[in-house]
């Protein structure tokens, strides 16, 4: 799976595209529009994520380019500008997400791995499971060495989005805007504090813990070697 | 004209109307004079006509003559012609009497050789057409001398007055302008450094101090907002020093010297720590930029605020239990607006009362629909907050608690600003109440057109 990072700025680029290719994707990146382009219409990647002012040609003009040819590879827009009007003009031209700067890495991860996803097809799973955690989709029960645990809604929702998404690291904004709808900056630390209430019955009482935090970047659920 | 001083104006103004009111004065005092000498010049001239008559009824010439002699010698500045009625002349009293006289009957005024008389013409005897002409003359230089004399001294009137007002007036202008002297001497020195500077109010007289009264107002405001945006500015760097010199500080120390791995991790994920608070910190400042210059810019969509209130409580629910504390909402009410800022607003009040509330307390969203607008409250119980520091708590990084947590994850002293930007770009208010034991944020809500 191949992705594409046009952008002119050579130490960003450079960290995006380290962090991207030790995350496990192939990735390539120009710093030019005109290459950006060029490459982009080949057809070749999986997803482009796509500086706005670039030299050459910029961010916009390039997605114009690549709706224009009938592709439809996910387009993933980088931008120090946040007005609304940008916002509103990238998904008209048919941007698939959006992003300011300054943002964090693992935000910028998770939502390169939600577009991924999106073009697969969903597996409709009727249940989750990681080592012997154990999540009940269609009657809504949890159970751990085959002990039921009892979860509120919302907990039940957040296992299930560390369990659909293990293994990747998930910034605490991410958390919010999937479990809860909270579309906006917060400084909050409902997360951690909810995080934690789901340790205390998912992992407290067992030696093998799942839930895990990444300091400064957000929690993951794997199965760790002791 | 445009360009001349207020005072100047005033002066000349004064000036031009002593000038024309004694200018007035004047000529009327004068024509009143001169008509005042013609009625005793006509009274004595009439009475000495009597006298020439009777001199005259008898024809004996020659004792006429000695009678008409004695008559007229009795008043010196008096001569007499008297004139055929074919214009013969037939007697002069006097040899300087001027050739031409004024034919007309009755009294006229005749100036000659540098001599004024007045003259008075009538008939000998008026019962007879053919009867000689009798032309009584006075010399009344002296008078005219007088009147000339009077006239000199009105327009020197005139001028002297008009002098003397507009220098008065000057000084009565200058005198009664010192109060807008003194407001621009304290406008003038009004700078960034000194906004502190206050027109006396008291002092001013009733027109001025109104006027006074605003600009003292203004100044007020001005320093107001000075002081917070030189807070704020002075907020920003420290904000950002401190974590600027944590970075530096530690990333320094790690590199002095090899260390293991685990030193290294650790620096990095400190580092990543301060990094994230001074993003957050950077984001948020732009909101507010944003918010300040207008460009927050709410959409709007029909909102249920009990559901979104709902929402965010259930959001919070695992922050109150941790915190022994009840979460309630009672009302509901229907506006149209942005769903992700009002919950942004919202939320930073639940995480603040949250936050100052003890155990076992409560925090409640109470809502009332109005026909005009929306009133929606978060109270949260718990020590007051004392009055004076309740506008302040709107204020960008003003903290209930100066003593920063360093490292946690403190906020900024944003949350509040941010809230009331948002409530502003909705078009509504916000404030804080307090009293022992609660403390109230009420925010009122138009009704979106």
């Amino acid at each position: 799976m191949k992705l594409l990072i046009v952008e002119d700025q050579p130490k960003t680029g450079h960290y995006l595209r380290q962090g991207l290719s030790e995350a496990g994707y192939n990735t390539e990146l120009v710093t030019d529009g005109a290459t950006g382009q060029q490459l982009a219409l080949s057809g070749d990647y999986a997803l482009l994520i796509l500086d706005v002012m670039l030299p050459g040609r910029d961010g916009w003009q390039i997605l114009q380019a690549v709706r224009g040819a009938g592709l439809d590879t996910p387009v993933l827009f980088l931008t120090a500008r946040d007005a609304v009007e940008d916002r509103v003009h990238g998904f008209e031209l048919g941007a698939d997400d959006y992003l300011v700067k300054p943002f964090a890495f693992s935000e910028l991860l998770a939502r390169v791995r939600s577009l991924l996803r999106r073009g697969g097809v969903a597996q409709q799973e009727t249940s989750l499971q990681l080592a012997d955690l154990r999540l009940d989709l269609i009657r809504r029960r949890v159970e751990r060495s085959g002990q039921r645990i009892d979860l509120t809604a919302k907990e039940f929702a957040l296992l299930e989005m560390l369990l659909r998404r293990q293994g990747e690291v998930l910034p605490k904004s991410l958390i919010a805007s999937q479990v809860w709808d909270m579309n906006f900056d917060s400084d909050t630390n409902v997360i951690e504090v909810a995080i934690r209430r789901l340790r205390l019955k998912i992992d407290d009482d067992f030696a093998n813990k799942l839930i895990h935090t990444v300091r400064g970047m957000g929690y993951v659920l794997e199965e760790r070697p002791a | 004209m445009r360009h001349l001083s207020l005072s100047s104006r005033l002066a000349l103004l004064f000036a031009a109307c002593t000038a024309v009111v004694s200018l007035f004065a004047g000529v009327l005092f004068s024509r009143a004079s001169e008509a005042h000498f013609i009625e005793l010049d006509q009274q004595l001239l009439d009475g000495k006509l009597i006298g020439v008559r009777r001199a005259l009824a008898d024809a004996n010439a020659a004792d006429a003559t000695a009678r008409l002699a004695d008559e007229l010698s009795r008043q010196a500045d008096l001569s007499l012609r008297i004139t055929d009625p074919n214009g013969q002349r037939r007697y002069d009293s006097a040899t300087d009497i001027p050739q031409d006289l004024p034919h007309t009957p009755g009294l006229s005024t005749l100036s000659h050789d540098g001599t004024d008389y007045r003259v008075l013409n009538a008939a000998l005897n008026p019962d007879r057409a053919d009867s000689p002409q009798l032309t009584l003359l006075l010399d009344i230089t002296h008078h005219q001398h007088f009147l000339q004399r009077m006239q000199r001294l009105i327009w020197l009137t005139v001028g002297l007055s008009a002098l003397a007002t507009a220098l008065l007036g000057a000084w009565a202008a200058r005198s009664g302008l010192r109060p807008l002297r003194r407001m621009s001497g304290v406008a003038s020195g009004v700078s960034a450094q000194s906004l502190n500077a206050r027109l006396p109010e008291a002092d001013m007289p009733p027109e001025l101090a109104e006027m006074a009264r605003h600009f003292n107002a203004m100044l007020g405001r001005l320093d107001d907002s000075f002081q917070r945006l030189s807070a704020f500015s002075a907020d920003i760097a420290h904000e950002l020093r401190t974590p600027l010199s944590n970075l530096l500080t530690h990333t320094q120390v790690t590199l002095t010297r090899p260390r293991p791995l685990e030193d290294y991790r650790e620096a990095l994920h400190s580092n990543l720590e301060e990094l994230q608070w001074m993003a957050q910190l950077v984001n948020d400042m732009l909101y507010l930029a944003k918010a300040d210059h207008g460009l927050l810019m709410p959409s709007r969509e029909s909102l249920e605020l009990g559901d979104e209130t709902d929402v965010l409580l259930e959001f919070f629910a695992p922050l109150a239990e941790d915190a022994r504390v009840t979460l309630s909402r009672d009302g509901s009410a229907r506006l149209d607006g942005d769903r992700n800022m009002l919950r942004r607003a919202l939320s930073n009040l639940l995480d603040n009362a949250l936050r100052f509330t003890p155990p076992d307390g409560e925090v409640r969203v109470h809502m009332v629909d109005g026909p005009q607008g929306v009133s929606l409250s978060v109270e949260n119980s718990g020590e007051g907050i004392s009055p004076e520091l309740l506008p302040r708590l709107f204020d960008r990084f003003y903290r209930a608690d100066p003593a920063r947590h360093e490292g946690s994850s403190e906020h900024a002293g944003l949350g509040l600003a941010i809230t009331q930007s948002i409530i502003r770009a909705h078009g509504g208010t916000i404030r804080g109440e307090s009293a022992a034991g609660w403390t109230r944020f009420v925010i009122e809500l138009p009704r979106g057109d």
